[in-house]
């Protein structure tokens, strides 16, 4: 079953770490689609949280040097 | 104790703690390292503590540049470390430093920067309310904001935030929506009155039947909307994106090119340094981001950055009549009853009729119909667009409707009726003629005012630079010119069918103009269509309008189109700025790396400093005056600025 998750971030400063998110999101197991947007800085994450959890999302993104927040909209 | 070890190791996972206090660690170290030379003249210690600074601030860069590699991600963050190495390698221990150091540095104020720039939008988020006290059997129970069942009574105590979309079932408030509308002013709401989440109970106490929650909500549909609106790429965005897609790699070649050939290893690693096109990139969105924020401060939604730049053309506007300039809700003014019918038949007929219809100019007759009775339904009903419409009474055909319609169906008017209908035109009147079976029985008059700033807002828009402002209705030239006069609009197109008004919009952009159009009604809406740019008014309480328009204003507020034309100006004109900081940036950039001026430390001071001065220019936009001054002087006053900073750049 995969749910889509929305992540906030504030600190998203150059667009040159769209695709960094992105990748580092898709490598995890259970991530079907992973999209950043600079604009708003909103992460939309499509996964399986059994195989990837929301808190392992946002470990993800912090490894990419940003922090974020799970958002209901 | 504890409590420091956990605030030292929190300041560390969190990211952008942590290169907040390595940054100013490698700072400190740097600063350290200047006195040793220049204050002491040790020059190993200086040499130790830049080696150091770029350690402290390196380290940050290449654990993300090393993440990125192993997701197979080419980052700058990657060419940075490259450089830095390069750089500690040759023995160029302060440009190592300084590169490390000015890119944590910038970064960290960028991201700082960028926040407050998307932060109109923050507002906006933070207006919803995390929780809401629901009535569970009685007893209140706090409980997530997007928990709250439908239907279900929530309870707003004074001065808190509603947290539902909800039908007032209870209690009386004074409620202020500036956080749907932009209207300071609060509403009275009462038992029956529909509330917003999001929008604050000022006094009272309120009990509120759920009808939408959490994601369903106005505010967050309008939240969603003015994200996608954000994230929409304005066609210049995407031009230099395909631009940034090829820079950076055309930069690395170049780099190894420029080192195979002059063997200068120092170019070739400055050339890495300024190998991302930051200033550029980012040029655009932040100028869309701002701008879009901005407007959505005031309740303006503006659908994207390709409209923000359309918009930003416009020196044409035309306008709707009937619930655009006017407030849409005619009065029944006069009834002239002709042929020897009775004012009360003709009232009733014209009632009857028009209570199967939903044009604006039927209800106040079918109110004032009721009011001597019950309205029976007519057997059959016909709509002529723009003209009236005919039904079946009792077995007997009656029309009503204008002048055009009675030509067309082939009844005259005679002597008495012609006199009637001057009278009631003379007096800035929309007449309604009543015919049954063929033969004029009588009029009715409808009148309709201005709304309340009509004539400040064509002036302001004047002021602006929109050269043309054109009125185009379906009404009559009386009542047209009446309101016009009574606006200050001196072009008006009277009469007209909706493929007329379409017409008209076709033939201005045909010779040249950049029109928007603004309306409501489906008669309106091919005209929308064929406009440069559509606006509709009074959106928060219909979604089509949200979907279809160009820009939506949630408020029935003549008023803000000239506040959403002066953010369009000046969001346009700012995206032109950036783009030539940017270009500069870039140029003087490379040409300086070539001839030999810039290097490593420079070349990054360089960079930052554009990335944050195009940010700051776009957090200008958040300060785009509200709807009381002269746009025009402000954008021209903005044009002006980035010569002087580009040439700093």
């Amino acid at each position: 079953m995969t749910q889509k998750t929305i992540l906030r971030s504030d600190e998203l400063s150059c667009p040159s770490c769209v695709p960094k998110i992105e990748k580092a999101l898709n490598a995890l197991p259970g991530v079907a689609k992973a999209e950043v947007r600079f604009n708003t800085g909103k992460i939309e994450v499509e996964h399986d949280p059994a195989q990837s959890s929301v808190e392992a999302l946002v470990e993800a993104v912090r490894g990419t040097g940003y922090e974020a927040q799970p958002a209901a909209f | 104790m504890s409590n420091l070890v956990s605030r030292i190791r929190s300041a560390f996972v969190h990211p952008a703690r942590r290169r907040f206090w390595l940054t100013v660690g490698s700072g400190g170290l740097i600063a350290a390292g200047l006195l040793a030379r220049y204050g002491f003249g040790m020059v190993e210690a200086w040499t130790a503590l830049m080696v150091a600074a770029a350690f402290v601030a390196g380290s940050d860069i290449a654990i993300r540049a090393w993440r990125s590699l192993r997701v197979r991600h080419f980052s700058i963050e990657l060419l940075v470390t490259v450089a830095a190495v390069g750089a500690l390698f040759i023995g160029e221990v302060w440009e190592s430093a300084a590169v490390t150091f000015l890119f944590m540095f910038g970064g960290w104020l960028e991201a700082r920067t960028m926040g407050q720039t998307r932060g109109a939008l923050k507002a906006l988020l933070d207006a919803a309310p995390a929780t809401a006290t629901v009535l569970r059997d009685g007893d209140p129970v706090e409980m997530p904001a997007h928990m709250v069942q439908l239907g279900e009574t929530v309870l707003v105590r004074a001065g808190q935030r509603i947290p539902v979309d909800g039908e007032v079932t209870e209690g009386t408030a004074a409620v202020s929506e500036a956080a749907i509308t932009g209207e300071p002013m609060p509403a009275e709401k009462a038992p029956g009155s529909h509330v917003h989440a999001g929008t604050i109970a000022e006094n009272g106490l309120l009990r509120i039947r759920a009808t939408n929650v959490g994601a369903d909500t106005t505010l967050a549909r309008i939240i969603q909307r003015v994200e996608e609106a954000q994230e929409e790429k304005a066609p210049s965005q995407r031009m230099i994106e395909r631009f940034a897609q090829w820079y950076t790699p055309s930069i690395i070649g170049l780099a190894v090119v420029a080192f195979a050939v002059t063997q200068d290893i120092r170019l070739a690693l400055t050339l890495l340094v300024v190998g991302c096109p930051g200033a550029l990139v980012i040029s655009t969105p932040v100028s869309i981001v701002a701008g879009i924020g901005r407007a959505a401060r005031s309740g303006i939604l503006i659908k994207g950055g390709q409209h923000l730049e359309s918009a930003g053309r416009i020196d044409t506007l035309a306008l709707d009549k009937t619930g655009t300039l006017t407030e849409g809700k005619p009065q029944l003014a006069s009834i002239v009853a002709l042929g020897g019918v009775t004012e009360a038949e003709l009232l009733h007929l014209a009632a009857t009729a028009e209570a199967g219809s939903t044009h604006p100019l039927g209800r106040p007759i079918v109110e004032a119909g009721r009011k001597n009775g019950p309205l029976s339904t007519p057997e059959t009903l016909e709509e002529h667009a723009g003209m009236g419409l005919s039904a079946r009474i009792d077995g007997r055909t009656v029309a009503a409707g204008n002048r055009r319609l009675m030509d067309t169906l082939g009844i005259a008017l005679g002597q008495e009726g012609e006199a009637a209908l001057d009278r009631l035109l003379s007096n800035g009147q929309t007449p309604i003629l009543v015919a049954r079976d063929g033969q004029l029985i009588g009029l009715l008059g409808m009148s309709d005012m201005a709304r309340e700033g009509a004539a400040e807002a064509i002036a302001r828009l004047r002021d602006i630079g929109i050269g043309r402002v054109v009125m185009l209705t379906g009404d009559q030239h009386g009542a047209a010119e009446a309101i016009a006069r009574e606006v200050g609009i001196d072009e008006v197109h009277a009469g007209l069918m909706p493929e007329d008004k379409l017409e008209l919009i076709r033939k201005m952009k045909a010779d040249g103009a950049h029109v928007a159009m603004v309306g409501d009604g489906i008669n309106d809406a091919p005209a929308l269509a064929a406009a440069d740019t559509s606006i509709a008014m009074g959106a928060a309480g219909s979604d089509v309008a949200i979907e279809t328009a160009d820009i939506a204003l949630l408020k029935d507020d003549l008023g803000k189109i000239p506040e959403a034309m002066a953010i369009s100006r000046a969001t346009l004109g700012n995206m032109r700025q950036n783009l030539v900081i940017a270009l500069v940036t870039v140029a003087g950039l490379l040409a300086g790396v070539f001839s030999g001026d810039v290097h490593m430390a420079g070349g990054m001071l360089v960079h930052q400093l554009s990335v944050l001065i195009v940010i700051a220019n776009g957090m200008r936009l958040l300060r785009v005056p509200k709807a009381t001054a002269p746009g025009g002087r402000a954008a021209k006053a903005a044009a002006t600025r980035p010569a002087t900073v580009a040439a700093r750049g």
